[in-house]
């Protein structure tokens, strides 16, 4: 499998789980978080799965080019339309939520507006590159980063401050139901190879996602989800837990450097966190602008040959990203998060759909 | 073809210039608009003003440690109904803007310890910026007292109160260090309870003294810990080691200096047995003095006076702490954790707690006697 899918996966899933997964997950702690993990798990490799094989049929090609030559117009423009949504939301999402953390724990003096903007820019270059530089650019940055989630996670895990009857108290907790939204967030994570829907075009070759890459893919999103989940209860305790509203923050502003540069880990994770979202956010809204661009294109809005459409995007996906950070409180950041996840299985049966579609069209086609 | 190039980096020049506008370092704020608290007191309110009485430790800026001859500090102090008040008030005397992030150290009065807790502890996890790795300390007399001791040894640029707990300075095994987060953790989760170490002073308040602990329970009076049963409290859960282990056998009185504890304890509470705990300890150790002279090839017989000996002294601790309902081991959470939760899991242990028979057997592993007989 290309490695750049692993980026694709593992960018979106590191996001993740110090965003908003924890917060879901560590509400159900009593009912039925641990078995709908594991269903979770499950749910998202096979989810992995089933993206790749179909995308196998189709090397270099993306869907918005798939639906416009097999599907009828009335189908591709409602399923594209909700699509976008779905990506900006996403975006949109993680950049609320870090804006969020950044104004309580880094910069409680800064005005919400003067933190977003130099966002807001970064992630409108991100837009404008093109998919190919995106990959590459998402390459360098994850890689250089890695030693920061490793450094935190064995400080963590080694920490003697660190209770492990506590985390296996909430162990005992299996014996539940799965809960539908710890569910779906934990599906969530796996959501990275969704973008695939446009990043297809580079990758011409068959890509292959036997037992061994589901071996990878499945430890590395198992150990990922076991720390979201139990380091936060391991440190911060099991009764009470749903009352942090940064677990993640929390558990590493409890870990503490003795000899290290800075003493509080936390600082050196909100900057790999920062790193992390912007660049998830970035693939987002990316996706969300080519696949806008692939339904409206007009001459009409070109001066000197340079495309306006990628400008009035971003114009437009800025005021609404800022709109929100400034109006939203937390607790509607927490409802419009279960929402966007709650979302995802509906999103999924829309994508199965669609591939059925293009799959028998297709078909159709070569006979 | 070239110029574009030169317009694009002209370009790109004018457009870094702009971001610097947007820096501006410590959001906006100079390091010398700011004062470092250093540590926060609570006490219970003198006067009829409020509940508590706030007292915030902060350190003076120095200009160069060559000629300082001893740390600075500020202090002040006032009273109110809640902590952010008491703060806020506190601010408008203060030309400088009260900075938390640097703050390590929480004293709480021994009075208010147990009973007022969630009143002011919440305060300092939703800040944000108070750091979730503060220890906190419960202080005999006055937290303010406390706060305003300044030994003797304390040099310029560093604080007494951190290098007693970080770990980097004193190492003693009668401290005991609990950071915020653990106080919270221990003090909701259901099967332990916390334990803070009580600090306390000499007369001419010129040392801090801290050798004592408080083992926390929700709405009830603090449990003291005497100065050995901390010892034992610290080795046997957070496998404290070093010197000045007392052992008194019949005719021999020896000082074990630790090196290696190891606990395992397991629980069992079946129908046909009376409920128990087996504890097992495992210790490793050289001697440190003795009344008597010693003889290698006895090792053995030390070995089991010391165990004896030590045996006893965690059986009396166990059972004086069992006597109180209180459970700063955390058998409960072990109880919790090795079975799968059911409805009434901790009620159930709730029951079996106050009578449960303790099985400690204690291994004492003594490896020399040191460099004489």
């Amino acid at each position: 499998m290309n490695r750049f899918i692993y980026y694709l996966i593992l960018v979106n899933m590191f996001a993740n789980i110090v965003s908003t997964a924890p917060k879901v997950l560590l509400r159900h702690t009593t009912d039925g978080a641990i078995p709908a993990m594991v269903l979770g798990l499950i749910a998202g490799l096979l989810y992995t799965q089933v993206f790749i094989k179909f995308f196998n049929h189709f090397p270099g090609q993306n869907l918005p080019e798939l639906l416009k030559s097999y599907t009828p117009k009335w189908y591709y423009y409602p399923t594209l339309s909700f699509f976008i949504i779905m990506w900006y939301l996403a975006g949109t999402l993680t950049l609320v939520t870090f804006t969020f953390m950044l104004a309580t724990f880094l910069t409680p003096e800064m005005a919400i507006i003067t933190m977003i903007i130099p966002y807001l820019m970064i992630i409108s270059y991100g837009i404008l590159m093109k998919s190919k530089n995106l990959l590459y650019a998402t390459e360098v940055i994850f890689l250089l980063f890695l030693p920061i989630p490793f450094l935190t996670f064995s400080k963590a895990y080694f920490s003697s401050h660190l209770n492990w009857d506590v985390v296996k108290v909430a162990m005992m907790h299996s014996n539940t139901l799965p809960n539908f939204s710890s569910f779906t967030a934990s599906f969530f994570t796996f959501a990275g190879i969704s973008n695939l829907v446009i990043f297809n075009q580079y990758f011409t070759k068959k890509m292959k996602f036997g037992l061994k890459q589901v071996l990878i893919v499945g430890s590395i999103s198992f150990i990922a989800l076991f720390t979201t989940y139990f380091m936060p209860i391991g440190f911060s305790g099991f009764e009470h837990i749903s009352s942090l509203l940064y677990p993640w923050i929390s558990t590493t502003d409890s870990v503490r450097m003795k000899f290290g540069l800075i003493e509080r880990l936390v600082f050196i994770f909100l900057l790999y966190f920062v790193v992390i979202a912007i660049l998830s956010m970035t693939i987002h809204w990316h996706v969300s602008a080519r696949l806008i661009q692939s339904i409206f294109h007009s001459n009409k809005l070109k001066v000197k040959n340079i495309d306006l459409i990628p400008f009035i995007i971003i114009i437009i996906f800025s005021s609404i990203a800022i709109f929100f950070s400034l109006t939203m409180t937390e607790y509607n950041l927490y409802k419009f998060a279960s929402v966007v996840y709650n979302i995802m299985p509906l999103f999924f049966s829309l994508f199965l759909i669609t591939m059925w579609l293009i799959m028998r069209g297709a078909k159709h086609e070569k006979s | 073809m070239k110029r574009v190039k030169y317009k694009k980096f002209i370009f790109l020049c004018i457009f870094i210039l702009i971001l610097n506008v947007l820096l501006a370092g410590c959001a906006f704020k100079d390091i010398d608009k700011r004062s470092f608290v250093v540590g926060i007191g609570i006490d219970p309110a003198e006067n009829d003003n409020g509940k508590y009485k706030v007292t915030l430790k902060i350190a003076l800026p120095i200009g160069s440690i060559k000629q300082a001859t001893g740390p600075s500090y500020a202090y002040l102090s006032h009273e109110s109904n809640k902590i952010s008040e008491a703060i806020r008030n506190m601010e408008t005397r203060s030309d400088k803007v009260l900075e938390f992030g640097h703050t390590k150290f929480i004293a709480i009065s021994k009075d208010l310890v147990g009973k007022e807790f969630q009143g002011f502890m919440d305060y300092f996890i939703r800040r944000g910026d108070v750091q979730l790795v503060t220890w906190v300390a419960a202080t005999s007399p006055s937290a303010e007292d406390i706060l305003k001791v300044q030994p003797k040894t304390e040099a310029p640029s560093s604080i007494a109160l951190f290098n007693t707990f970080d770990g980097n300075g004193t190492d003693s095994p009668y401290i005991i260090t609990t950071h915020l987060f653990e106080l919270r953790r221990d003090y909701w989760n259901n099967g332990i309870e916390p334990v803070l170490p009580l600090i306390t002073t000499n007369e001419k308040q010129t040392e801090l003294i801290t050798n004592k602990s408080l083992v926390i329970k929700k709405d009830e009076n603090p449990l003291q810990l005497n100065t050995p049963e901390t010892l034992y409290y610290n080795t046997l859960v957070h496998h404290a080691k070093g010197y000045s282990y007392k052992i008194l056998g019949e005719d021999l009185e020896l000082f074990l200096n630790i090196q290696k504890v190891k606990v395992n304890y397991k629980i069992h509470v079946n129908s046909s047995k009376a409920p128990s705990i087996t504890f097992k300890v495992k210790v490793v150790g050289t001697v440190l003095e003795s009344s008597k002279e010693l003889d290698t090839a006895k090792l053995d017989d030390y070995n089991k006076i010391a165990s004896k000996d030590m045996k006893k002294v965690t059986e009396k601790l166990l059972l004086k702490v069992q006597k109180e309902n209180m459970d700063p081991f955390g058998f409960g959470l072990r109880y919790r954790a090795t079975r799968l939760n059911q409805k009434n899991t901790f009620s159930d242990w709730e029951k079996v707690y106050p009578t449960i028979k303790f099985d400690v057997h204690f291994d004492v592993d003594l490896q020399s006697i040191g460099a004489i007989k």
